[in-house]
């Protein structure tokens, strides 16, 4: 009986045009720390699927001298296979190596200088976590039909670093803009709720129930919420066509941005996150300055 | 109706109590007087019967609900049964008279037809069906003490309670809205009016409860304001 959505929508509307700067200045705040949350997610998503995808890839290559008899190699492979560390070893032969080449370069005339097969045979180990690379390594060294080892040990660790600080840059940050849009809001309430002091002073004298003094209010906090959430999500989504598009250009062996089902995540998780700082604010304001 | 038992009312941070140890007992349709100089207590206890107030000691009893101890979110319900009327009107200045009285019933929750049907009827009770869509500024004081009166009463409460209702005043005015709280007490309503408006009580001659320094001096049936002095 109490919650009458018409009556409290209208009441909404009314307030919110009669205090529009504090409100867009509430509703901005909102949208900037969901779109600073929200693309420091994305950043650390993306990172966080290159990461997954380089994991995949190789990540100690060994090159070996020309001429090991084959016995050797089935052998070193068999045996590299049995490390623990170890998630999966191929053989890529001389005649591999150049087919390879051929391919990546097929509109290239380069290939027209190459004469023979320079190429050596490799085995191309990946790992089951990419800090045990070093181990690896380590074991490997020194034997005599190695020729050298290549391993991407620091661009992983650099692209793990970075996953984290983004993360955490993007949570202190949201955090604090977070903080700032949560105390406007609470202005913004506490003005409506002084703006419309008289009404309720008479809705407590004849009787209306607490909730039905409190929900206008309440209600104006998530509506700021949420417009600031649906902001922060158009922007976004602006952001990240524009970055897929832009980076794909001259990276094209980089992901397509965020598979679908993530992005969805993502939004939804921004669109509660306002809801909730809109709520919280009203909240607030409640609390301190509507005694019912 | 209103049963007051030993309350005691003292404010936070002061050393005499506002209420000091006041008994009193008033019957379903009783029309009484409280009377008192400024700052004897009449808005206290008045504060105290809306529980806007919490007693300090003692116990009140409204239509045998103990409203002392009440649950807080009980309160609302106990106030849609009492009237309150004040002395600066308290009314909306951006509603009309009819708008004023219908937010009353809208914020109670009670749906549109009734309000449709209760506005008028009482509008015309207290005598101003002529200038319901009129704004409380293109009224006179007394007019919009009518509508006050009204708004207090368009939920058919068991009780009204004025606070100073004719401080604003001219004497010809209050005696209207004296005659206007009778009027509605012959409805069976209890009615408490807060005054110090001597003539009106003189005349009168109703119950008259009178306070001075918190205390309750005299219970007098068909009293007057005081003795001469």
């Amino acid at each position: 009986m109490s919650f009458r959505p018409f009556y409290f929508i209208k009441e909404s509307l009314k307030s919110f045009r009669k205090n529009w700067i504090i409100n867009i200045a509430a509703i901005t705040t909102v949208a900037l720390s969901l779109l600073v949350l929200g693309f420091f997610m994305f950043v650390a998503f993306t990172a966080n699927s290159w990461m997954k995808m380089t994991e995949q890839k190789v990540e100690v290559v060994v090159f070996l001298n020309d001429g090991v008899p084959a016995e050797s190699v089935e052998a070193m492979q068999s045996e590299i296979m049995s490390w623990d560390d170890v998630r999966k070893v191929t053989y890529v032969s001389k005649d591999q190596a150049l087919e390879r080449l051929k391919k990546e370069f097929k509109d290239s005339d380069m290939l027209s200088m190459i004469e023979g097969n320079p190429l050596p045979a490799s085995f191309e180990i990946s790992l089951k976590s990419p800090d045990k690379a070093d181990d690896v390594v380590k074991r490997l060294k020194g034997r005599s039909e190695i020729e050298s080892i290549r391993h991407d040990r620091q661009t992983v660790e650099r692209l793990i670093n970075f996953t984290k600080m983004a993360r955490w840059v993007g949570i202190i940050f949201a955090g604090l803009l977070a903080f700032a849009s949560l105390v406007l809001i609470a202005n913004a309430i506490r003005l409506a709720i002084y703006a419309r002091r008289k009404e309720i002073a008479i809705m407590r004298l004849v009787g209306a129930s607490n909730w039905f003094i409190r929900w206008p209010f309440l209600l104006e906090g998530i509506t700021q919420g949420l417009i600031g959430a649906l902001i922060a999500v158009i922007l976004l989504s602006i952001i990240q066509t524009a970055i897929n598009e832009n980076v794909k250009k001259f990276l094209a062996f980089l992901p397509n941005g965020l598979p679908t089902q993530t992005y969805y995540q993502l939004i939804f998780a921004l669109v509660i996150a306002g809801i909730m700082i809109g709520a919280a604010g009203s909240a607030l304001a409640l609390r301190r300055f509507l005694r019912v | 109706m209103i049963k007051i038992h030993n309350i005691t009312m003292k404010y936070k941070g002061s050393n005499h109590p506002a209420i000091k140890d006041i008994n009193v007992d008033i019957d379903r349709g009783e029309f009484v007087f409280l009377v008192g100089p400024s700052g004897c207590g009449k808005s206290t206890f008045i504060r105290l019967l809306i529980r806007e107030l919490v007693p300090t000691k003692g116990d009140i009893f409204i239509a045998g609900h103990d409203i002392v101890n009440m649950r807080r979110w009980k309160v609302p319900q106990l106030r849609r049964n009492i009237g309150c009327v004040f002395q600066d009107y308290k009314l909306l200045p951006n509603k009309t008279a009819y708008e004023n009285v219908a937010f009353a019933l809208e914020v109670i929750g009670k749906p549109s037809r009734i309000i449709r049907a209760q506005v008028p009827e009482v509008l015309r009770l207290v005598g101003l069906e002529d200038k319901s869509e009129s704004y409380p500024d293109e009224l006179s004081g007394g007019e919009q003490q009518r509508v006050s009166i009204a708004r207090a009463f368009v939920n058919r409460p068991a009780i009204i309670l004025a606070d100073e209702p004719t401080g604003n005043l001219d004497p010809a005015t209050s005696g209207d809205i004296m005659a206007l709280f009778n009027k509605i007490n012959r409805t069976g309503t209890t009615v408490l009016v807060a005054t110090h408006d001597r003539e009106m009580v003189d005349n009168m001659r109703k119950r008259v409860l009178a306070l001075e320094e918190g205390t309750l001096i005299r219970d007098q049936q068909r009293g007057v304001y005081g003795y001469e002095e």
